[in-house]
């Protein structure tokens, strides 16, 4: 008896490793694939200021040539929101090098490169030296993932569209500024190519508990063929703080990187 | 009223977008509250260090302070990676330059700011805003 529940027990890892494991290697095939998907290889930041493409209606969201776009919150949220904002800390954990995870990362005035091989879109941010991976190959989403910065991501092509859907959110990031988010938040993002070098994100939030409609906003990124991604070690020589009160700080006795070097 | 769009409104709603972008651009890493955005102050001396660093650079001037000596002063300025892309490198300062640089002073009296723009001793002027470079 004992035998065959060690025998059920070595079995059923095995399946579990097998399963873990069980993603092919690519074929000549799959790399040739590759070819026929819209081309989002390169190095993108969002185009702050542009002007909306002529004929197309202005995109919702801050600073994007559209109105300005807030989350519709809950009565409950809405609450905290308005205490949020009568008494605002001075600063966010930007300020102390914590990633802004998701959705935030995606929003920062620096540069993303995104690379497409056989089932994954992987996406490195340059900003906190971020990255994405964004699986394509089929899998679904995990029912109870972990809670991570960047989420956990599925994608699949739609036509010419990346469709992405990503759970399992860090308690750290947040919706916006004074919005958390609970654990039930979902993203949902959609990404294709307008013209050869600009790229839309359609962006949608789903937070039963916070939100109470989905919030979408758009991005527009324009290719920089000629750039690469730079370093970006934010605890390299960061002289600014935020307290557990709120307040910012600028340190200028912490000596700089350089100087330690000698 | 086409016509108004494109050549007014089209204009003006893309000022407005680099204005909110300049806010955004500076709110990445940290807001301004440390900084006296109501006010500017303008040092002159010699740079002493340039921190090309992240998450920001920092010049580092000395700035004679009238009692025979000088007064270290530190002035923020964007990341390398932003300015790499606006025309800046690690050398665009050098140890032992003359320069005159305008800051939002720091809030806590000390000797310190957040980079406006800087006048090198020929002429030349700094910024650090504006569209990036291909």
């Amino acid at each position: 008896m004992n035998r065959l529940l060690v025998c059920l027990v070595l079995g059923a890892s095995a399946v579990g490793i097998a399963q873990k494991s069980s993603r092919n290697a690519p074929t000549p095939a799959d790399w040739a694939n590759l070819a026929k998907l819209p081309d989002f290889t390169g190095v993108w930041e969002l185009s702050f200021g542009a002007p909306p493409a002529r004929g197309s209606t202005p995109p919702a969201g801050r600073g994007r040539g559209g109105a300005p776009a807030a989350p519709t919150l809950t009565p409950e949220y809405a609450a905290k929101k308005k205490a949020f904002d009568a008494n605002p800390p001075e600063d966010s954990e930007a300020a102390n090098c914590l990633p802004p995870g998701m959705p935030g990362i995606m929003g920062q005035p620096y540069p993303m490169e995104f690379l497409l091989t056989p089932g994954q879109v992987t996406i490195v941010i340059e900003a906190y030296t971020q990255v994405r991976h964004i699986y394509t190959e089929g899998r679904s989403l995990p029912e109870d993932p972990d809670q991570t910065f960047q989420g956990t991501s599925v994608g699949r092509w739609e036509g010419d569209a990346l469709v992405v859907d990503t759970v399992g959110f860090s308690p750290l990031t947040q919706i916006d500024r004074g919005v958390p988010h609970s654990d039930r938040m979902r993203i949902h993002e959609r990404f294709r190519l307008t013209d050869a070098d600009t790229m839309s994100i359609e962006t949608t939030v789903v937070d039963p508990v916070v939100l109470a409609v989905p919030f979408t906003s758009t991005r527009t990124l324009k290719r920089h063929r000629n750039w690469t991604i730079a370093e970006y070690v934010c605890q390299e020589n960061n002289r600014n703080s935020v307290d557990a009160a709120g307040k910012a700080g600028v340190n200028l006795a912490r000596p700089g990187s350089q100087i330690k070097k000698d | 009223m086409s016509r108004i769009f494109r050549y007014l409104i089209v204009p003006a709603l893309s000022l407005c977008g680099a204005l909110l972008a300049a806010s955004v651009t500076a709110t990445a890493h940290h807001s301004f509250a440390p900084f006296d955005l109501t006010m500017e102050k303008t040092i002159s001396g010699t740079v002493s260090r340039f921190e090309w660093t992240n998450p920001h650079s920092w010049i580092w001037v000395d700035v004679p302070n009238g009692k025979g000596g000088v007064d270290s002063w530190a002035v923020e300025g964007m990341s390398p990676n932003y300015l790499a892309r606006r025309g800046w490198s690690k050398t665009t300062l050098k140890p032992g330059e003359k320069v005159t640089i305008v800051v939002r002073p720091l809030k806590s009296g000390e000797n310190g700011g957040m980079f406006v723009r800087a006048t090198l001793a020929d002429g030349r002027v700094l910024t650090q805003t504006g569209q990036p470079t291909d």
